[in-house]
């Protein structure tokens, strides 16, 4: 009796599913383009990750409202399948692997963060799929040879270049750095990276030291800052990192010259969590909203920004802008190689060199884009880009915490 | 500099012994090694947050506030959830707080999002000198609050008639209902007491570290630690852990570098294991 049900049921499940499988494909329409993206929406990655999400979308929106990709004289509405991460790299490899072999997509579009990237690119690379990734610049992705794989966010190891070259610029000379890093993928190469570069620009470095990545306790690092006297700070983290950095270096007194932050500065939400400690603080990006480039499926920058901030309601950052430059790629280079076909279309991104709100955009040999960062400093709830300087200009030193 | 390393690991000390209490005590009453305490201390965070952000509430006013709620809803889980399977394996009340743990911080992503939050205090990072070190005001607070919540938690358990119902249900179960404890009721008190010092720990956090809803897993685990390190079945063992911990890391991670955090608190925590398997101050009662 029992083994009868089980029979039963073990039926049903296999007849539900055969029917969910043949019918799968058929209502899909032809004329679609479909990209393929596992990201993070939920887990720790989950605050970053939605800002790609939303880009997304909105990219796609807006490029079939305008028409789609026109393929041979045909146009094709794109189409987005998301699978959400939970921020772990294994799934997010898996789900990859689901997306091209159930949801046959056409092309893939990158997940958050470095650590994420690496294990979805090796995928990519079996599949001989292109992804084009917005969210990982560890030079991890981009040095095992993969073919298939273009990256949006310019190289780890130069993002603190700007900042030691606006640091050159400024009197007193800052002559003294520590360099604090997070110990994932991606700040390790922005702490090494800064680290071959900061000596041979003439700066002396007084602290090098990782932290675990999520760590909430600073004060540690911020005594050994102190008592080392380091007159620049530069650290390589998260988010929630960079808001207990800045909170405690105010506890503790901490005030060098200058104190830059990777990921954090430029989000609004570190502004609302900080109130008016945020000013002052220093931050790098490969894009900001002040910049101003004539776009593909946005007009330029600044209608860019002011379109997305009335859908939104937040200022989008260079995440943001790097994910809407993900999507006007793929419209160029399909429309370039005008076919489908994998192979070609990903030779076609290789020789891209298309104007988008993010800047000129153009690949080096290893998938990797060709550009660099720029500084930006929060000023009266504000972030201004200060270096190259547009109009901004920079406080330079930081004024003390006791005399704001 | 030593000074200063001391201090800070002194303070943050002090956190994780009230962090560590609530564990400590269900652990110790229950027998119920309790998964979701992390979570709990969440919420204590996000009660303050919310009070704070929306209404204005200061946080050291909102703290019993925030610590009633969470006695209250401490109450429930155990009265409607854990109870069922309190006198069950350890293993089974492991899963069920696990499970509980896994609810709580998916509704919590689903419901506040995974943003970052701070309660911004407008004395949040005031400091000031003393000995040539510099004393963060609000951790110093914090320290001395969770100093005093020790004491009373102390006094309570060793004084008032509750206290001694729930030390003679922890030890001495059968006695304790043949002398007319109601141990049922003394579970979901001891239980809601637990959440409620969580959500005083989560207080305190909130106005010292920004919060999301994911930020329990690595409390619930240096909680874990503190009372293993200051041993079961005593008031003073969280105190003394926590404290033991604190300076501990503070003055390893100044030593070893900041990455080692967790394998300094994890060594510590094999050698007492190994070494005096009942915690520092444990088996005196």
């Amino acid at each position: 009796m029992k083994t009868k049900t089980l029979s039963r049921c073990l039926s049903l499940v296999l007849t539900v599913s055969a029917v969910l499988l043949f019918a799968g494909p058929g209502f899909a329409a032809k004329d679609v383009i479909k990209l393929g993206c596992a990201t993070s929406f939920t887990g720790h990655l989950s605050r970053t990750g939605k800002l790609y999400v939303d880009s997304y979308k909105f990219a796609v929106d807006k490029v079939n409202e305008a028409g789609g990709v026109k393929v041979g004289g045909k146009n094709y509405k794109l189409e987005l399948v998301f699978y959400d991460d939970k921020s772990e790299p294994t799934e997010s490899s898996r789900l990859v692997e689901k997306l091209i072999a159930e949801d046959k997509v056409d092309f893939l579009l990158g997940p958050y963060s470095s650590g994420v990237t690496i294990p979805d690119s090796i995928v990519a690379q079996r599949y001989r799929v292109p992804m084009i990734e917005g969210g990982g610049a560890s030079s991890k992705i981009f040095s095992r040879g993969n073919k298939y794989i273009f990256g949006t966010l310019p190289r780890a190891e130069d993002y603190f270049t700007s900042t030691l070259e606006f640091l050159k610029e400024q009197k007193p000379l800052a002559k003294k750095i520590a360099i604090v890093y997070a110990d994932d993928k991606f700040d390790l190469t922005v702490g090494e990276g800064t680290k071959a570069q900061a000596p041979k620009m003439g700066f002396d470095i007084v602290l090098f030291e990782k932290y675990a990545e999520g760590a909430s306790d600073f004060s540690s690092i911020l005594t050994k800052i102190k008592s080392a006297g380091a007159e620049a700070v530069l650290v390589a983290g998260h988010t929630g990192e960079s808001i207990n950095f800045v909170q405690q270096a105010k506890e503790l007194n901490v005030t060098p010259y200058l104190l830059s932050l990777t990921v954090g500065p430029t989000e609004a939400d570190f502004r609302k969590a900080l109130g008016k400690d945020a000013d002052y603080i220093y931050g790098v990006a490969s894009w900001s909203p002040q910049m101003n480039f004539p776009g593909t499926i946005f007009k330029n920058t600044q209608t860019f920004v002011e379109e997305f901030k009335k859908k939104f309601g937040y200022d989008p950052d260079y995440h943001n802008a790097s994910a809407i430059a993900d999507i006007a790629i793929y419209k160029d280079a399909i429309e370039y190689a005008g076919t489908l076909d994998r192979q070609k279309v990903r030779d076609a991104i290789a020789k891209t060199n298309l104007d988008t709100i993010y800047g000129k955009v153009r690949f080096l040999d290893n998938g990797q884009i060709k550009g660099t960062s720029v500084v930006l400093q929060n000023l009266n709830g504000n972030i201004f880009q200060v270096y190259p300087n547009m109009g901004h200009n920079a406080v330079f030193p930081m004024p003390a915490w006791n005399k704001r | 500099m030593f000074t200063q390393v001391l201090i800070n690991g002194l303070l943050k000390g002090g956190l994780y012994a009230l962090m560590a209490m609530g564990m400590s005590l269900i652990w110790g009453v229950m027998n119920i090694i309790n998964i979701a305490h992390g979570s709990f201390i969440m919420l204590g965070a996000y009660a303050t947050y919310w009070l704070f952000s929306q209404f204005g509430v200061d946080p050291f006013v909102s703290l019993p506030l925030s610590m009633a709620m969470m006695f209250f809803l401490g109450w429930l889980v155990q009265k409607y959830l854990i109870n069922f399977v309190v006198q069950a394996d350890i293993f089974i009340t492991l899963l069920l707080t696990f499970g509980i743990e896994l609810l709580i911080n998916n509704l919590a992503l689903l419901f506040w999002t995974a943003d970052v939050r701070k309660v911004n205090v407008s004395y949040g990072a005031g400091n000031f000198q003393l000995l040539g070190t510099t004393v963060p005001a609000v951790r110093l607070a914090a320290f001395v609050l969770a100093l005093l919540i020790s004491a009373i938690l102390f006094y309570v358990m060793n004084r008032s008639r509750l206290g001694r119902s729930i030390r003679a249900t922890s030890q001495e179960l059968d006695a304790a209902k043949l002398a007319g404890v109601k141990v049922g009721n003394i579970y979901a008190i001891t239980f809601g007491i637990g959440t409620a010092l969580a959500a005083a720990a989560g207080t305190l956090w909130s106005i010292l570290f920004p919060i999301d809803p994911t930020m329990g897993g690595i409390l619930t685990l240096k909680s874990f630690v503190v009372t293993i390190i200051g041993g079961l079945g005593t008031m003073l063992g969280p105190l003394i852990g926590g404290l033991i911990l604190g300076v501990v890391e503070a003055v390893g991670t100044n030593w070893l570098g900041s990455t080692y955090e967790n394998l300094i608190s994890f060594s510590i925590f094999l050698l007492v294991l190994i070494f005096m398997p009942k915690g520092i101050l444990g088996g005196r009662d």
